[in-house]
């Protein structure tokens, strides 16, 4: 029995540990699109993972930055080492100590302070300063790696060396080299597996247009992970595997390591020569790419544009666009505020839209430029004077409503109003938005207020009325509500127009709708920055996307609705260039908002009543 | 007599405040096997390692030959080490680690492996080639080491304790094979050991040191037998040191007797210390002895007895093949040239050493 439970006990910890890896491993084997669905094994997404050219892009950083920093950090890892070796007791060991600190350091704490240094020494961001980052905390687990060895050496040995006539160099070389060697190969594959697994302090030192696999993933949060991404993670995954499995076994075969030891070093001349060869051709490849006169740089959503787009624009216009991504508003802002990179054009949600105006970090368009604005429906201009009052700042690219879902087999009423989602009859199969705004929105608009209100009084009636939902509710949920609706886990959710559309083709039993006491408009629009070194280029640029063939080919990448009215024209499926879902007559609607920056003091109102529900 | 090889000239050396080396002056002739002996500390490896050329002294002069060679580095010397702890090279085969030297030299192939071959048989350790060092017993890789150091041909070899981390048995026969060595090859060792037996047993001279400075440099039966302090007396062998007083030339008391001895010219009614080694000690009847006594503690040792005999107030060491069983009464007499006469100690290193090991 007691073994039993022993046994019981190990399986129930190592489920809990890989059940997660195994579902990813088992989803990126999925044809079907959805997580909430099983449709038959494929291999499809790992095919297409090799045709994706931004990926695979990014996977070549990945790769380059975990090579190029791991071996120079075992280099200066190693020299580190031999001085430290050389060293009185005390310093040696206050040494040692400093070194296992970066390690124990938070990565967000090495990621700020690294991007503040890159600032401060007026680094211009790109794939310099992530090597000199990864560089950097790669240094500390070499040591460790390799320190070890030294202590294990017999002083004499390097000594004798020297007493039968080899120089420093040589007696390094040829007896001390080949017995710390196991140590700096551990500790090359530790810093390489670090580098790799990196997110963090990339995420804070990287520059525009440079992605790697764990950033670029990151960007994709916003419309959900790919399945791409299931597929990369599991190599990612298998990779990292392999990598520590050498590690760990190399040691315990003494035998098979020797073996090992002595082919790298036979061949040790022309792995150093190849080495150097491959991070020449890279460096250099790397360092002449992309030195073209005419450039515009572009801060957008990650998924949020057709990589061909740019390649036309490039082909059209001879102007070199440099692309990087990010995953919410408020990753964008401080980025864009501290001026760490010299980004032209980005891509705020309205709210954000707003407060940058108020902090001045937009520059006015010069709308003679940009003559393709008028492909734009003037209802969103209009909505848009919510957050940009004169229309100065900004031109509306992805538009959308949120709304209630509901699943027409389950609910037989008609649905047209907020208040359903306060009927008892629906307990447990109603989802909400996981987000302060849109959870006060849905509220406030209930009670017939309006859903900018910074009113305490309206605030704290829209508390007690998501305190009173809340027993109803059967979650709390950001990108789940497409699952679960699509797997009919739930009768009504809060969702987005434009995961919508997506949902009700893959269940056709799902229905949407906008309530008849309004709802939030949402419209991230171009904007173009006020130090933006290349203006004309950024103009140029949202003058191209405004073109009806450049928004038809976003729209169908993205899927989200555009409120470029020539553009719609031009959609084939008559069933989406119909759809009111996608394109909503606004006028029919009464008390449309759109989100706007109510000032710090009013978002804490607003956080500290949100926590308040939660906590409920 | 041959010319000095070394010349260690006004040798001063110190870590932090802990001075090892104070002033030291020592030569060693071309041929000779010198043996630095003393307790830890004493300062005799760092004297080596000065030699060797893997220190650098604060002050003074290191002549090879005539020449300075004090800052000239370890690889350019022509001399070669084994030490303690052999050191060899783990990932080389044997063959290797002896070839090393003679590689670096660019000696031809042929005469490598003649080298090597000759090596080995020197050592005893023919067709150990292409074994691994970690293969081989202590004693085999101790002389592996010392092949690997011969092979170079070196005016001098310098041997760090080379024998300290060997069994008795094995380390009784390396020592015959160390003589043996140094007869067939005609050079000079510098031997650092703190074994007085194994220094008696090899040496042509003995230097015996503490806390820095050389206390004694003598042929082994010199330092034996007329050691120069309390120190070396002490330290080489057992013996009895007690405190007398000189009364004149000849005669010295202590334990309220009077006992005639040889030395002379350490004036009159000074105090003085005695040596007197256990075998010199006689035991007979109580009223035949200058003193006497009582057997108060007995141990078998093979070739001898160890007894420790209560007279004078004082404990007397004493080796005799006679046994005498604890409780006898006995008288002590003493040969008058084995009462070795010593000035007492002027200074702190000249004192009783009490050896850590």
């Amino acid at each position: 029995m007691k073994r039993f439970i022993e046994r019981f006990y190990v399986a129930i910890i190592f489920i809990f540990l890989y059940a997660p890896i195994v579902t990813l491993i088992v989803l990126s084997f999925n044809s079907s699109r959805t997580r909430a669905k099983w449709g038959g094994f494929t291999t499809h997404w790992y095919s297409e993972l090799f045709k994706n050219d931004a990926i695979m892009q990014a996977l070549y950083n990945t790769i380059f930055i975990a090579i190029v920093s791991s071996v120079i950090a075992t280099l200066i890892g190693t020299i580190t080492c031999i001085a430290l070796n050389n060293m009185k007791a005390r310093p040696k060991n206050l040494l040692l100590g400093m070194n296992n600190i970066p390690m124990l350091n938070a990565d967000i704490v090495t990621g700020i302070s690294l991007m503040l240094l890159f600032i401060s020494f007026g680094f211009r961001f790109g794939m310099q300063t992530i090597l000199l980052a990864h560089i950097t905390f790669n240094i500390p687990y070499v040591i460790l790696n390799v320190m070890p060895k030294f202590k294990q050496l017999n002083p004499n040995t390097y000594e004798a060396a020297l007493d039968l006539g080899a120089s420093p160099v040589y007696a390094f070389f040829k007896v001390i080299f080949p017995d710390i060697l196991p140590g700096i190969l551990s500790g090359f594959l530790m810093a390489f597996t670090m580098s790799l697994d990196d997110f963090i302090i990339t995420h804070f030192t990287k520059g525009a247009g440079v992605d790697t696999l764990s950033t670029k993933i990151y960007t994709e949060v916003r419309k959900g992970i790919k399945p791409e991404m299931y597929a990369l993670s599991t190599i990612i995954f298998v990779t990292v595997f392999v990598l520590l499995l050498i590690v760990n076994i190399s040691p315990a075969k003494e035998k098979q390591s020797r073996k090992h030891v002595s082919f790298v070093r036979r061949y040790s001349k022309q792995f150093a020569a190849a080495a150097v060869a491959l991070i020449l051709i890279i460096g250099s490849v790397f360092l002449f790419q992309g030195k073209g006169n005419q450039q515009v740089i572009v801060y957008n959503w990650g998924e949020y544009l057709d990589p061909e787009v740019l390649t036309m624009f490039e082909e059209e216009t001879g102007i070199e666009v440099v692309y990087d991504e990010y995953e919410t508003n408020e990753t964008m802002y401080p980025k864009v505020a501290s001026k760490a990179a010299d980004y032209d054009v980005v891509c705020p949600s309205d709210y954000m839209i707003q407060k940058m105006i108020e902090n001045g970090l937009l520059a006015e368009l010069n709308y003679d430029n940009i003559p393709n604005v008028k492909n734009i429906d003037p209802d969103y201009i209009n909505q848009s004077k919510d957050f940009d009052p004169e229309n100065k700042y900004s031109v509306p690219y992805c538009v959308g409503t949120v709304g209630i879902l509901y699943n027409k087999t389950m609910v037989d009423e008609p649905v047209d109003s907020w208040d359903i989602l306060w009927n008892d009859k629906y307990k447990d199969n109603i989802l909400m938005q996981d987000s302060v705004r849109d959870a006060f929105m849905v509220a406030l608009k209930k009670l017939g207020y309006s859903m900018n209100s910074s009113d305490p009084k309206e605030l704290e009636e829209a508390k007690q009325a998501l305190i009173d939902q809340k027993p109803l509710t059967q979650a709390y949920v950001v990108d789940q509500v497409r699952d679960k609706m699509i797997g009919n886990e739930a009768a009504i959710g809060v969702i987005y127009s434009g995961e919508a559309i997506y949902t009700k083709r893959e269940n056709p039993d799902l229905e949407y709708v906008i309530p008849k006491e309004g709802t939030n408009v949402w419209i991230d629009s171009w904007c173009i920055l006020k130090d933006a070194p290349n203006k004309e280029n950024a103009e140029k640029f949202i003058n191209f996307l405004c073109r009806p063939d450049i928004a038809l080919m976003n729209f169908e990448y993205i899927t989200y609705s555009t409120p470029n009215t020539e553009a719609r024209k031009l959609i084939e499926d008559d069933d989406i260039r119909n759809s009111t879902i996608a394109f909503p007559d606004l006028t029919q609607y009464n008390n449309l908002e759109t989100f706007q920056y109510l000032g710090d003091k009013t978002d804490r109102i607003y956080n500290n009543l949100w926590k308040e529900v939660k906590s409920k | 007599m041959a010319n000095k090889l070394i010349d260690l000239v006004n040798i001063t050396k110190s870590y932090g405040d802990n001075v090892v080396l104070d002033d030291l002056n020592l030569y060693i002739r071309e041929n000779e096997f010198l043996t630095l002996l003393g307790p830890s500390g004493c300062g005799k490896t760092t004297t080596l390692r000065i030699i060797g050329g893997f220190e650098q002294p604060d002050q003074g002069k290191v002549m090879f030959d005539g020449t300075d060679i004090t800052n000239l580095p370890p690889n350019k010397r022509q001399l070669n080490t084994v030490f303690q702890k052999y050191a060899l090279f783990t990932h080389m085969t044997i063959a290797e680690n002896i070839a090393f030297g003679l590689k670096l030299k660019n000696k031809s192939k042929a005469y490598i492996d003649d080298k090597i071959h000759y090596a080995l048989k020197l050592v005893n350790l023919d067709g150990y080639e292409n074994r691994k060092p970690d293969s081989l017993s202590g004693g085999q890789q101790q002389r592996i080491a010392i092949a690997r150091a011969i092979v170079n041909e070196p005016k001098i070899l310098l041997l760090d304790e080379p024998l300290g981390a060997l069994d008795l048995k094995l380390r009784q026969d390396m020592q015959y094979e160390l003589i043996r060595l140094k007869n067939e090859l005609g050079i000079t060792f510098i031997y650092v050991t703190h074994d007085q037996e194994e220094a008696l047993t090899m040496s042509d001279t003995i230097v015996v040191m503490n806390q820095g400075y050389i206390q004694q440099i003598g042929t082994p039966e010199d330092i034996y037998n007329e050691p120069e302090n309390a120190f070396v007396a002490d330290f080489i062998g057992d013996s009895n040191i007690i405190n007398a007083t000189m009364l004149e030339d000849r005669l010295v008391s202590f334990f309220g007797a009077k006992w005639q001895c040889v030395d002379e010219g350490f004036g009159t009614n000074k105090p003085v210390d005695v040596v007197i080694r256990p075998e010199d000690v006689v035991l007979c009847k109580p009223e035949e002895g200058t003193i006497s006594g009582e057997v108060t503690h007995i141990i078998f040792k093979g070739v001898h007895y160890e007894m420790e005999v209560m007279a004078g107030g004082f404990e007397w060491l004493v080796h005799s093949t006679i046994m005498h069983p604890v409780g006898e009464k006995v008288g002590i007499q003493v040969d008058p040239f084995n009462i070795q006469i010593m000035h007492k100690p002027e200074s702190e290193d000249e004192e009783v050493a009490y050896v850590e090991d």
